[in-house]
Order: structure tokens, then sequence, then C-alpha cells
């Protein structure tokens, strides 16, 4: 029996003992095929999927070397039952292919003809197949790869896609690498998804994920539509790609509630493509205004439905997602993964952080005690409310404005999901706020401010949970959210990620009320980041709030 | 015959007697009287049949073989005559088969008056080695043709190719063939117009309708299979399996792995079970639903869970328990809590004797029996008794391969149909179910049989069945500490993480188990376990007894890394709310505003009988009703009021004590005077009563006589006859006349009646009494004497 880093359980979990001298051997032996689910301080939990499995079947790994690397580093035998499956899920991928036939077009060939037949019986992919050509052959129609990928996934014979992609408008864009160079983990983010045509890239907030859209479009030089949440966001990509590619303003466009031009570059918001008039999509001609090259969703895991439909179409385009979580909180992670593609990139938080790219962070949840009065208002209050009771009380004020002042001379943003508390946080610590109503040029007016440090201190509404680049903010104070969202967490956090000039850390505070339905959304929220390996300290306000203590030597 | 087989018996050396028993132990089962009766056994069909289904395929043509060369006068042939028919076979190989045989007295006699045991031809084919009757036997034409080689050969190599197809499929065996289709029949015909091919009819059956019989002679049969020798081919070893060879340790590792995971589903079956017991069906069995559940549960496919609720329950693991409404359900029994202190290695040995000995065989599961309804798990249909031997045939016969050999299950059936060919035919199922519940439990891996399971088959087990399936005293035999040395040793600690995960790497202690399963949830199960502490958790711990610094002692103990801060803070929290609400019941309760005032309650020595206790300042409790509270206080001074439910203060006054009410009985007021005709009718009835009674009492005595004894001088039949001349004259008269006769429930009566008719069977006569219509049988009618 080897004594090797690795545990197999028996619900296909692999369990990494991060402490282990052959850990980072074995990590690298394993990334292909198993997906990190969970990477706290000690133990890293990987799971065996299909979807991994078949990944790295596409990536030229065959059964022997997954089940030759869980062997090697396994610490106890592995069931028999479990190896076995292991090559019989990966000996399903690649059975049937996508092609592009000189004369039929799409056609959809089956190595296996018992595979084949199975599946054009099979009543979900009604429609989508035409003709058969010849016993391993059918026509496929065009316009139905997307949801042909996804319908063969679902039925456990993922199609193989070799039909290639269309290369688009040629446009030509280079990195303007002028003191400074790609990271070496955003050239492999890079590297990963240009092999695998498409696919979606997960990094850390702060990470540099806009760096990685214009390093692939600079790969892919060619025409690219830019999918974005908001104005603001889109406004920063803007920027940073003219700072760090060869584009002109003249060759980014902006398509949004305010704008509508198409560029080469267009950067289009997620609202104003699924804006509708009259039942109908009116912005989806933006698809087909051009010859898009290149397809880049940022924050992925916001994608609404109806962009998934779109997507369904756009599989002869190469599509790049981009995200710091594939956690989303509909459960959509699947959808993600059949029609933007697998994921080609993925590092842990830590591991980013510990090679300096992202600010070392520490997370503190400090407990407020509510007053008595509070607590039998709280007490009385309906279910529905109860959280918004909690997270608004007025005990929180005093514990907010003692933590910016802990922290004098650093940028600081408070963080809140209730407009009520927002403003009275506002007045209370005398800072402006940004919120949904502010007009685009009144965000960008703050947020100059900010960055320049003639604000020191933003109240931030949920417009503040994405996209926001404030490369300065050192401390985050989250007054409340909504409710257990743990990528709002996530991404709440990642405001303070970008690393400081002076290597400073990051605070990220979260203020909970004690013994409430606050501190369980809080637990929940947390998850996320505890999994990424963030340890949260729990202090009491008290130890905020109070004098320091005299220290006993 | 030189001499009888009892005298060859009897003349046989010791060590040949026992070696005869050894091979055929059945003999002695119970111990014949004398030679002469093991004779008879050693000849009797069953024993013959039993012995030959023991025998390999080669051993077993040997003996067709010897049928066939038995001279037609004396029955009897020689070893000479058998190689020569052998043909192409070493002559070594037949001559051992042939020592099989004699040893085992199925062929006896010296080598050149070698006698087949008679009972041989009654229990195997009529046609041995595939081979039809002699021509002679069946028709003289066909005779005749065989008897000219070189028209015989000329008319096979004239056949057509259909005819060639059919003769070709006939000399394989068995030489048998029934006309069925058109088609089929043209070349057949052909064929029997050229006496190749006889029609035969089956013993003792109409001819078919649809066609008939066809049988391939013998001679035509041999010239058939001339390329292979007249037995047709023959395979003097047996068959190898191919099959990659394993390396026996990785064998033994992947098999380990996969014990730890039967184990681990085996508990996981169980603890479904308990959780939500499922109950008995009427015909017996777990219900598909309930199956599906578990093998969900336990993280197997239904199959695997089928396999492994058989094996528990033949275990004694899983037994069945009524729930009190009058239902069975399956539960896990006592010896599952024994079971599972055990370790890993001695509870996997325990399923897997159990399921080497069960006599199911779990693989038709789901399967549909004859009459097209789906069997169920632990249902009686799975039962076979024939399931342990064909598990030990299949298992056996893998280990003689060698440690490593891993051959497809196709190969293993083929060896194994070889082996014992009467045995495995039919067995096919029931070995490849062996083969797949022998990867399941891990005493295969990688396809090759495990060391340790190795030493499981030669393990003979315990010889007396411990009832609860428990064997303390066999906790170390070889295979458990064999395979004892392959899986993980257990471990004492755990690691503990900030996101509140708990993580044993490997299989942990029983205490370590046991703490652990009341204060985290289980997330993912293995080698390894990861459990997730959760406040609900916490507060199970909590209501179990622990207190927060237990449970802070606990995780610093066990742990190997720091307890994250984020755990302490959940025990805290938990510790803090747990038992902030307490509940309890009293018979009634006492509150006032005043605490001094209770206080002075409490404390009077008066009241001690109340049991109260103060459960608030302002509120007393007292496990007495109301009643009796108020009115000890109320004796002793105080001065309380009660309240109701909504705490309205419920006045009473003092009531006298009364009896409850009830309604007095008042005496019965006289009825009313009888006047008039109603009085007159009374004294009426009265009188004709009277009458009656009297008349009654002067029936006449040949009335009276006729109900017990006949009258004197005359028969039943003269009474009878006499009775009716009596009735038809009083008919005419219309006089009163005695009737004596006898009811429909056998009494004897006497009436005093006035007759009306008498017609059709029936008398009908006027009661003098009710002055009502009569009418009497006229059968049941003893006598009748007119009024004197």
């Amino acid at each position: 029996m080897s004594a090797g880093p690795l545990i197999v359980q028996s619900d296909k979990t692999l369990l990494l003992e991060v402490d282990h001298p052959d850990a980072q051997a074995c990590r690298m032996a394993i990334a292909p095929f198993a997906e990190l689910e969970r990477s706290p301080e000690h133990v890293h939990t990987y799971r065996l999927t299909p979807l991994g499995l078949w990944n790295s079947r596409a990536a030229g790994h065959d059964a022997e070397s997954v089940v030759d690397a869980l062997i090697k580093f396994s610490r106890y035998p592995v069931p028999h039952a479990l190896l076995v499956d292991v090559a019989e899920t990966m000996d399903r991928y690649g059975r049937l292919q996508l092609l592009n036939d000189p004369v039929h077009g799409l056609v959809l060939r089956g190595l296996d003809k018992i595979v084949l037949i199975e599946v054009a019986k099979s009543k979900k992919l009604a429609g989508m197949l035409g003709s058969r050509i010849d016993d391993e052959t059918i026509a496929v129609h065009g316009s139905e790869r997307g949801r042909l990928k996804q319908a063969l996934l679902k039925l456990g014979w993922p199609a193989e896609d070799l039909a290639g992609y269309v290369d688009g408008e040629s446009h030509d864009i280079a990195l303007a690498e002028d003191g400074w160079t790609l990271r070496s983990y955003q050239q492999e983010a890079v590297d990963g998804f240009w092999a695998g045509g498409s696919g979606v890239v997960v990094l850390p907030c702060g990470a540099g994920k806009t760096l990685v859209g214009a390093a692939a479009m600079a790969t892919a030089k060619a025409t690219t539509l830019i999918l974005v949440t908001n104005t603001v966001a889109g406004r920063q990509w803007k920027r940073e790609l003219l700072a760090r590619t060869t584009l002109t303003e003249e060759e980014i466009g902006e398509y949004s509630g305010e704008r509508k031009e198409i560029r080469p570059v267009t950067i289009a918001t997620y609202q104003v493509l699924t804006s509708r008039r009259g039942g109908a999509f009116t912005h989806l001609d933006l698809f087909g205004a051009r010859d898009w090259g290149l397809v880049i969703y940022d924050e992925v895991h916001l994608l609404p439905a109806p962009i998934f439909r779109f997507t369904a179409d756009l599989q002869a385009r190469r599509r790049l997602g981009l995200t710091a979580t594939l956690v989303r909180e509909d459960g959509r992670e699947g959808d993600v993964f059949s029609l933007i593609g697998p994921k080609r990139y993925d590092a842990p938080w830590k591991d980013i952080e510990s090679q300096g790219w992202i600010a070392p962070a520490e997370c503190v949840e400090v407990r407020v005690t509510l007053t008595d009065a509070e607590r039998m208002s709280y007490a009385v209050t309906e279910a529905e409310e109860r959280y918004r009771v909690a997270a608004t009380a007025r005990t929180k004020l005093p514990v907010v404005k003692a933590l910016v002042n802990r922290h004098p001379g650093e940028q600081v943003l408070v963080i809140g999901g209730f407009l009520d508390q927002l403003h009275e946080l506002g007045e209370f610590l005398d800072a402006p706020i940004v919120q949904g109503s502010t007009t685009n040029k009144e965000r960008e007016r703050l947020f100059d401010a900010f960055r320049d440090g003639s604000v020191r201190t933003l109240v931030l509404s949920k417009v503040g949970n994405f996209s926001i680049d404030l490369p300065e903010a050192a401390v985050a104070i989250q007054v409340s959210g909504t409710f257990g969202s743990r990528q709002e967490e996530a991404q709440r956090l990642g405001r303070v990620l970008r690393p400081k000039g002076d290597g400073r850390q990051a605070h990220f505070y979260t203020v909970v009320s004690r013994d409430t339905i606050d501190t369980e959304y809080a637990a929940h929220r947390q998850r996320f980041l505890a999994e990424q390996g963030y340890a949260y300290k729990i202090i009491d306000a008290d130890d905020v709030l109070g004098p320091p203590l005299p220290q006993v030597d | 015959m030189a001499t009888t087989f009892a005298d060859q018996l009897r003349s046989l050396p010791d060590e040949a007697l026992g070696a005869l028993i050894q091979l055929r132990p059945d003999l002695v089962v119970p111990v014949p009287a004398d030679i002469s009766a093991l004779a008879v056994r050693a000849q009797s069909r069953n024993s013959v049949a039993r012995c030959l289904d023991g025998l390999d395929e080669f051993t077993l043509t040997v003996l067709d073989a010897a049928r066939l060369t038995r001279s037609a006068d004396t029955a009897l042939t020689s070893v000479e005559a058998i190689i020569e028919l052998a043909g192409d076979v070493p002559a070594d190989d037949v001559r051992l088969a042939i020592e099989r045989l004699r040893t085992r007295f199925l062929l006896h006699g010296p080598e050149d008056g070698l006698q087949v045991v008679g009972a041989v031809d009654e229990v195997t084919s009529p046609y041995p080695a595939g081979l039809g009757r002699p021509a002679d036997f069946l028709d003289p034409q066909a005779a005749a043709l065989c008897a000219d080689r070189a028209k015989l050969r000329r008319t096979v190599l004239a056949a057509p190719p259909g005819a060639r197809a059919v003769l070709d499929r006939l000399a394989a065996g068995p030489p048998i063939g029934a006309l069925t289709r058109d088609a089929v029949a043209e070349p057949v015909r052909w064929l029997v117009d050229q006496h190749v091919l006889v029609p035969v009819s089956e013993a003792g059956r109409m001819p078919r309708p649809d066609g008939e019989l066809v049988e391939l002679p013998r001679e035509i049969g041999m010239l058939l299979r001339r390329e292979t020798g007249p037995l047709g081919v023959l395979r003097p070893a047996a068959p190898v399996p191919g099959g990659p060879a394993r390396n026996p340790q990785a064998a033994d590792s992947a098999g380990a792995g996969q014990t730890m995971e039967a184990v681990r589903a085996a508990e996981a079956v169980l603890e479904s079970l308990a959780t939500e017991p499922a109950p008995v069906l009427r015909a017996g069995g777990l219900g598909v639903r309930d199956l599906k559940r578990v093998a969900k549960a336990a993280g197997v496919d239904e199959a695997g869970a089928a396999l492994l609720v058989e094996i528990t329950y033949a275990a004694g693991l899983l037994g069945e328990s009524e729930n009190g409404q009058n239902q069975d359900n399956f539960l896990p029994t006592g010896a599952y809590d024994l079971w599972r202190a055990t370790g890993i290695a001695h509870r996997w040995a325990t399923l897997a004797r159990s399921w080497l000995a069960m006599t199911r065989q779990p693989g038709l599961v789901g399967r549909r029996d004859e009459r097209d309804r789906p069997i169920n798990a632990l249902a009686p249909d799975a039962e076979r008794a024939g399931a342990p031997q064909a598990r030990r045939e299949a298992l056996t016969a893998l280990a003689e391969l060698g440690p490593g050999a891993a051959p497809t299950t196709d190969d293993l059936l083929e060896l194994l149909a070889w082996q014992a060919p009467r045995r495995a035919r039919g067995r096919e199922p029931a070995h490849r179910d062996a083969y797949a519940g022998a990867a399941m439990l891990g005493i295969t891996g990688l396809g090759a049989l495990t060391s340790y399971a190795r030493l499981l088959l030669t393990d003979t087990g315990p010889d007396d069945g411990d009832p609860l399936g428990v064997h303390p005293e066999d906790a170390h035999t070889d295979a458990v500490r064999a395979l004892d040395h392959l899986l993980p040793a257990p471990v004492d600690h755990i690691l503990v993480q900030a996101d509140l995960t708990v993580i044993v790497p490997g299989p942990p202690e029983p205490d370590l188990a046991t703490e652990l399963d009341v204060l985290a949830d289980p997330e993912s199960a293995g080698a390894a376990s990861v459990f997730r502490v959760t406040p609900a958790s916490v507060r199970r711990a909590l209501d179990v007894g622990y207190q927060a610094a237990d449970l802070h002692a606990l995780f610093r103990r066990r742990s190997r890394t720091p307890v994250p801060q984020t755990l302490t803070y959940l025990i805290d929290d938990a510790a803090r709310r747990h038992g902030g609400l307490r509940s309890g019941s009293a018979g009634s309760y006492l509150r006032s505003d005043d605490e001094a005032l209770l206080a002075e309650v409490v404390a009077d020595r008066r009241l001690g009988t109340l049991d109260l206790r103060r459960i608030a300042p302002t509120v007393l409790v007292s496990p007495r009703p109301t009643a009796r509270l108020l009115g000890a206080l109320r004796e002793n001074g105080y001065a309380p009021v009660a309240e109701d439910a909504g705490g309205t203060t419920v006045l009473s006054r003092p009531k006298a004590r009364r009896a409850p009410s009830r309604t007095p009985r008042l005496a019965e007021p006289s009825g009313p005077v009888l006047t008039g005709p109603r009085l007159a009718g009374v004294v009426e009835q009265l009188r004709r009563g009277d009458i009656a009674t009297r008349a009654a009492r002067r029936a006449p005595v040949t009335v009276r006589a006729a109900h017990g004894q006949a009258i004197p001088g005359l028969t039943a039949v003269q009474q009878h006859t006499q009775a009716m001349a009596v009735l038809q004259q009083a008919v005419r008269d219309k006089a009163r006349v005695w009737v004596g006769y006898v009811d429909s429930h056998g009494a004897t009566l006497s009436r005093l009646v006035r007759p009306v008719s008498l017609s059709a069977g029936y008398l009908r006569a006027e009661d003098e009494r009710g002055e009502s219509l009569h009418t009497f049988a006229l059968h049941r009618i003893t006598a009748a004497v007119t009024e004197e």
C-alpha cells in the first residue's frame, strides 16, 4: 500500500491532502480529468464527473492513464467498480463526431454504428437530424449544432465537435505590452481556451480576466462581440482594451441602452439584449450584425436564460466565458458547460494569491449583538421580513463607522443590499452613495473620484457587486446582501482583491446580527469562499467598538 | 458373465473399495447392510446419475464409446475397442478415462470383458456420442444401403447442398431431427427417399401431423464424421481460458478496494432500511420501489442492491419485524449492531461467507418469472437450492487457473461446461450470477480471484451456524488476516477545516465513528469519510448529552489540524441557544405578581403534598390538578382564584354535596276495567282452552297408543288405512275426530278437529279451539278416532 496523498471515495470524489509531499505531483496528474470542487486549507476535494472525464478524453488522455493516476497516488485500494466505471464512461466519448462534410455540410458520424442507431431513435433528437447518408453518417441541420450537442450530452453520448469554427471577419488586434506582460496563468488560460476552441475560464476576481479576454482577441485577430453585465462594466472593458491593446477609440463600439454602435469590437450589455418590445427580443440582430469571430461572455455565471438560447445558435463561433465562480444560484452550470463550452482553465484562488497576483485578503465576520428593542422587533417580525430587519439593524452603523476608522488612509467600500440602510450609512459616514438610480455619468464621476483618492469611502448598492474596477479599494464592509448568495459574496470580496501597489493586505468585513437569520445567511454565503480556502475569522462587535484593550505583557 | 457385480465389489481390496466410496459418497448414506446391498445401490439410477454429473466431458464421451463398442450378443466391450474408436486421441488419455470409469464402477469387469452398468443407459441420452441407432435396427433398406459402403459414399456425395447441410447437422448430434416446415422438408424428403435418413416415430406417440422425426443411422453418422473421428471432436484436456493475466498484487488491491466498497454499501443499505423500514410484500420479498430507494441511498445499481439485501438477509443482519399495525417490515437485526462493531475485513468475511452459502440467486431479481411477473428481492421465487454449489464450482474453476488469471466469463463458462457438462447444463445463469456477485463483493479483483478469497474458499468455515451470524471465534481466520493486511489501518484522528468539513483520512475507529455519527452529517463515504458540522448536528450532540466544552475538547483531541475559529463559534452559538426554551408538563400552575407571596407558599410545609416547584420568580407549578391545588391553598388560609385557559378569572360559589339527580320511578297505574264484548271474549277463550285441555286429557287410547307403540293386532299400515277411512267418514259426517300426527320436528301430537276435506295428500280441518283451518299432511297422520 502506497502512502499517497489521494483518497478515492466511492461517490467519485477525490480527497487530496495538500500537505503531503506528493500533493503537487498528484494535483498535476488528476487536474486534467477531475474537477476541483473545494479547496479549503488541508484537504482539497476533486470530483470525477462524466463531463470532466470526457473533457480529458477530448484533450487526449485515455482511460488507462486516468486509472493509472488514480492507482499511483491513491493511499488506499481503489474499488474495482469505480475503475470500471471510469473506463466505461470515458469510452463513451468520441463514438459520435460532428464533422463538416464537403458534400453534405454538417454531419453526425458514428464510429460505432449501434450508438448512432440508438441516438437517432431518441425522441430528444427529433427534428435535429436530417436524412441518413450512409450507415455511419447522418446529416445535421446546421442550425441545430448547439442543441444537438446539448441533447447528446444528456443522452450520455457526447459528440466530438470537429466541425470547426468560422474565422469571422478578420480584424487586426494585438496586445500592447509596453511595460507589462501577460502573467503566466493568463497565458495558460488563453492557450487552454484556444486549444479547446470554446469554453470557460475561471479566475478569481482581480486576477485580470479582462486581460485574458484581450489576449484571446489578439489571438483570434477577428471582430469580437463582448457581452457584459452593465454599462459601467462595459466602459471598463473599453478602457482596459484601449490601454492594453492596439485598438483605438473608433474601433470599439458600445451597444447599450444609451448608445447603439456596432463596430469591429462591440461591447453589449445583457440587459439591452434581453429587453423586449411587444414580447419580441428587438436587439437580436446584433448577433448577426457582423461576422463575429469571437464572442466573449463576461461574468458568465450571471448569463440570463435568453442569452443561452441565442448562444445555442452561435455554435460555429468561438465562445469565451469569463467568471470568478461557476456557481450559479439557479443551478444552470450544465447549460454554461454545454453551450459556452467546458471549463478550459481554473486556478484555486489561493494559488493565485500566493503568487502575488491578487491581494491577500483577511475575511472577518463581525458579530453585532442587537439591542433588546431590536431583538424584540425582530422576534415579532413576519418571516419574509426577518432578514431585512436583522440585516438593517441600526446597531450596525457605529460598528461600520468603527471599522472605517480602523483603516485610516485606505479606500473603503461599504456594500449593502437595502437602500434605506445605505442612505442611513451614507449620512452616518458622510459618504456618497452609488445605487441603481444613480446616472452613469454620476457613477463615473464618483468612481473616478474614488480612484484618485478624493473620495475615501463609497457606499455601494447591489450595482457594486460586479465588474467595477476600483483597484485601490482595500477594505470592503458588507452590511447586507441578497440573502444567502454565495457568488455575491465572492464578487464582493473580488472588489478588494486587486493587488495593491505596496502589497498591502485587503480586508473584507461582514457585519452580521448575532442570533438572527442574518448569521445563517452569512454562513451560507461564506461557504464558497471557505471552500476556496479563505478562513473567516469571527470577532465581536465590542472588540471593534471598545477602546483597544490594554496589552498585558 | 464371469462374476457378478457384487462379487467384483467383494473381491476388491479395501483401498479400492474405499476409493469407490470416496468418489461416490452417496453409496454409504445410509451405510448399506452388506456388499450385495452396496452393489444394488451402485447400480441404481440415482446413484449412477449422481456419479455421471461429476464427470468431465471427455470421460463421458469415453463412456459413450464403451456403450457404442458393446458387442451385440454379450453386451461386453474391451479397452482396445474403446481406444480404437477414440481414434486420434492419445491412448493414455483414453486409458485414464477408462480407469476413472472403472474406479467408479460405471464400467466393471476385466479389460477385455468390460461391462457398462445398466443404469447408465437409462439415465443418459439414447444416442451415445450423438450417434443414431444402427441401421439394421432402424430400417432394412437403410441397412442395405449401409452394407454397401461404395453406394453409401456415392449417395452422400450426391446429396444436394440443402440435404448435405441437414446431414452435417445431424451428424454433429443429436441424430434426430423433426420435420416442421415445408421449405426444409424438401432436402429431407430426398434423404428419406435415398434411405439415408429413416423416419422414426417417437415411442408411444402418435405421428406428428406436421411432419415426423427422422433419424440418421449410426453407420452413416460415423461415415460423416470421417474428419473428426467417430466420437466427434474430443477434448481430452480442459479448454484453457484466455484473457489477460493480472498482477496478483494489483488484483488484490482492486479487490480490497471493492471489499471496502461492498461493506460500506451493505451498511448503507441497512441504514436506509433502518431509517425507513420497507414493508414485506404479501407474496414475500421487498418491493421494487423500496429496492430502488435503497439502491439510491447506497449508491449502487439495483442489481447490486438486490445482491446486498439478499446477502445481509442470509447473514441474519436483516430481518422482518412486526410494526404494530399487522404489517411486517424489513429491519436490520440486533446482529447488525454487533457486525458493525467488528473490523472491515471481518465484516466482509461475514458477507462473503453468507453469500457463498445462501440458497438464493440474486441475479433473478428484476427478471420475470414464468407467469411474467417481476421477481422481487427476498421473494421466494429467487430461491435456488443449487446456488451455493454453483457458486463454489464457479469460483473453484477460477481458483484452479492460478493467481492472477482473469479470463472472460464466457471462457469460464465453457470451462465449467467441460468439467461437468451434465451439471453445467442449465446452470449458466447461476454461474454468471456467481461471477457478478464475486466482482461486487471484491472476491475477484480485476477479474482475477484475490488471495484472501482463495483462503476463504479453502476455509471450511464454522461447523455450526451461529444463529446470530457472528462468529467471534473465527474472527482471525486466514482470509480475514490476509485481507486485513491489504486494508487501510483504522485511523483515530480527523482533519477539521474552515468550511466546517471534517475529514477522516481512512476507516474510522469504532469510537471515532460513533462520535462523528452524532456530531456531524456524513457527506461522502469510501476509504475515507467526509463529514460536515452543521448547527443541527451540533444540536444533536448537545441533545445526547455533550456539553460545549466536551465538543471543543473532542475536536481538539481528535483533530490533527488546528480547530478553525468558525467551528468554535458554531459550537458556542449552538450551545448558547441550546435549552434557551424549556418545556415540560404540569398539572396546574400558580402565579402571582407578588414574589414574596409565592416564596411563602413554597416555604409552607403544610403544602408539601402539592410538590410545588418554582419555574420563574412569579410562577409555581404543581403536578396536582387545579382543584386540589385550590382546595389545599384555601384550607391553609390562602386566597387563590382560578383561571381558565384564556387567563380569565373563574368564580365559583361553594356547592353543597349532592348525588347526581335521577328520574324517580312512579308506581304503575291500575289497568282499565274490562267490560262488554271484550270481557265475553276473554271468558270464551278461557272456556275453549279448558275444553281443549280436558279433551286432550281425554284423547282416546288408540290415538295416544299410536304415538308410542303399535296398537295390538294392527300393523302400522293397517292403522293408517283405518285412519284414512275414519277421516273420510268424518268429512262426510262433519264429525269431530281425534287426529294423532307427527309434526315437522318429529314430535307426536293429538288434536281434536273437524275435518273439512281430504284431498291431494292433505287433510284440511277446522280446529275447535282457534276456529282456524289446519292442514295436515296425510302421511304424517298416525291415527284417527271419532270423538265419542
